[in-house]
């Protein structure tokens, strides 16, 4: 019966505290029966195969004794679909981007060993895919834990109206998960830019330091008040979907001054200073220019994202009519 | 025109719905049983016999889980030199079977005026 002990040592281990004793009391006594059934079936004495197999069909110990707990999941079926769409963009949209652009370079021209250098960047970008991945499950999950009233409480009257069937080019209000991830990226941004900005100007990879240009310092308000606009128009797409037209010429106005934050960073480079002991003037004079190539075509990036934002603002404005009556919409046959 | 999408073979499909069917009377089973006096072992068997196989695994959490909602009532005896887990029915378990039992007998009547309104004429 030394088996049978482990055996219920192994599932104890994955059961509650308050709860072993009992549990395992019982699941003993139930394998005891099982045991002598089979051996009065037998005629014999059962040997260590068979019982091993008998614990074999009972099953592996921690999932019977996940069947003793309640069942719950991390993160729920209504989240997981955000949940998803946010990891994807972080660790595939926007975090590659910057380590291609701007730190690869920089680190890779400047470092005495460029293949170490290399292996060193795609280092720190997996670490940071990790951190990211952990800091937005744990988001996650609190939401999932503390769901917010308006997830479980809501009213039909107070969603969008459909626009009449007819007018098949009519802008539609923004989904609400999609209102989320603008209000989660516009938090994220706002914080990232304050800990860029505030608590640190500069960033050690591998004996390679890349500081940011004083010009930056003039722009950090201007640059914090853009990526906060991304709150309250989060808020408005996920609580007021209806809006939008306010939410439209609000996110035109964000365009405009993000435009013209942009234009003139452009026009104010280098942008970044990079650094590195024991390196060639040549070498840190192409380092420098390759970073800053770099910073130059993610501010170009910028521009044009968010140029195309701003059509694309303008015509749902101009599409938006008010719908002044109920009449129901004609189903075509 | 109908047409089919089949995702999952046909011995699988079949299973997966079977045992959907089944876990939805496992309640009803056990609580039914439980008018007698059972340890888990016993009932199990008792169970199969009649045909209502149960997997360990799914009948002593359920048993727990009955327990907490105040539709059984256990205690440990010593029985044959071991000590064994006895549950019965509470009181509140018996009237909640019986409304149970109600609620089975309407959908069985249900189910029988639909499969026989919806049953091919013979002609």
């Amino acid at each position: 019966m030394e088996l049978l002990n482990r055996y219920l040592h192994a599932v104890r281990f994955w059961l509650p505290k308050s709860q072993q004793e009992d549990i395992i009391a019982e699941l003993g006594e139930d394998l005891r029966s099982q045991i002598e059934d089979r051996e009065a079936a037998l005629g014999r004495p059962l040997d260590e195969d068979g019982l091993a197999a008998i614990l074999r069909e009972r099953g592996n110990p921690m999932l019977v004794a996940a069947r003793y707990l309640p069942q719950r999941s991390l993160i729920g079926p209504a989240l997981f679909p955000v949940y998803q769409f946010i990891l994807k963009l972080v660790i595939v949209w926007i975090l590659p981007p910057i380590f291609i652009l701007v730190v690869g370079p920089a680190t890779i021209l400047s470092g005495r060993d460029p293949s170490l250098a290399l292996v060193h960047t795609v280092w720190t970008l997996l670490m940071a895919a990790v951190f990211a991945f952990g800091v937005i499950t744990l988001i996650f999950a609190a939401m999932e834990r503390y769901p917010h009233e308006s997830m479980l409480k809501w009213d039909p009257r107070r969603l969008p109206r459909v626009p009449p069937a007819k007018a098949a080019t009519r802008p539609q209000p923004v989904p609400g998960y999609m209102a989320i991830v603008e209000l989660l990226a516009a938090i994220g941004a706002s914080l990232l830019w304050l800990e860029v900005m505030w608590l640190r100007t500069s960033f050690d990879f591998n004996g390679v330091t890349i500081a940011l240009a004083p010009i930056w310092r003039s722009f950090f308000w201007p640059i914090l008040l853009v990526t906060l606009s991304g709150v309250p128009i989060g808020l408005m797409g996920w609580l007021r979907p209806w809006w939008m037209r306010a939410r439209s010429c609000v996110r035109l106005a964000v365009d405009g001054v993000t435009l013209v934050l942009t234009g003139a960073l452009v026009n104010m480079g280098p942008w970044v200073r990079v650094a590195a002991h024991n390196l060639p003037a040549a070498g840190m004079a192409d380092a420098n220019r390759w970073a800053n190539v770099g910073t130059s075509i993610g501010l170009g990036g910028i521009a044009i994202i968010t140029l195309v934002d701003a059509v694309q603002e303008a015509r749902r404005l101009v599409q938006q009519r008010p719908v002044g009556n109920h009449a129901p919409v004609a189903v075509r046959r | 025109m109908y047409t089919v999408q089949q995702t999952v073979s046909s011995p699988d499909l079949f299973d997966n719905l079977r045992l959907e069917l089944r876990r939805g009377c496992l309640v009803l089973a056990v609580l039914a049983q439980l008018r007698v006096e059972h340890y888990g072992y016993a009932l199990r068997k008792a169970l199969a016999d009649r045909g209502m196989a149960i997997d360990e695994n799914t009948l002593y959490p359920l048993l727990r889980r009955l327990e907490s909602q105040g539709l059984l009532v256990s205690e440990w005896r010593e029985e044959d030199k071991r000590n064994k887990r006895f549950y019965r029915l509470s009181s509140h378990g018996q009237g909640v079977l019986d409304r149970l039992l109600e609620e089975w007998q309407s959908i069985n009547s249900s189910l029988t005026r639909i499969v026989e309104a919806q049953a091919p004429k013979k002609g």
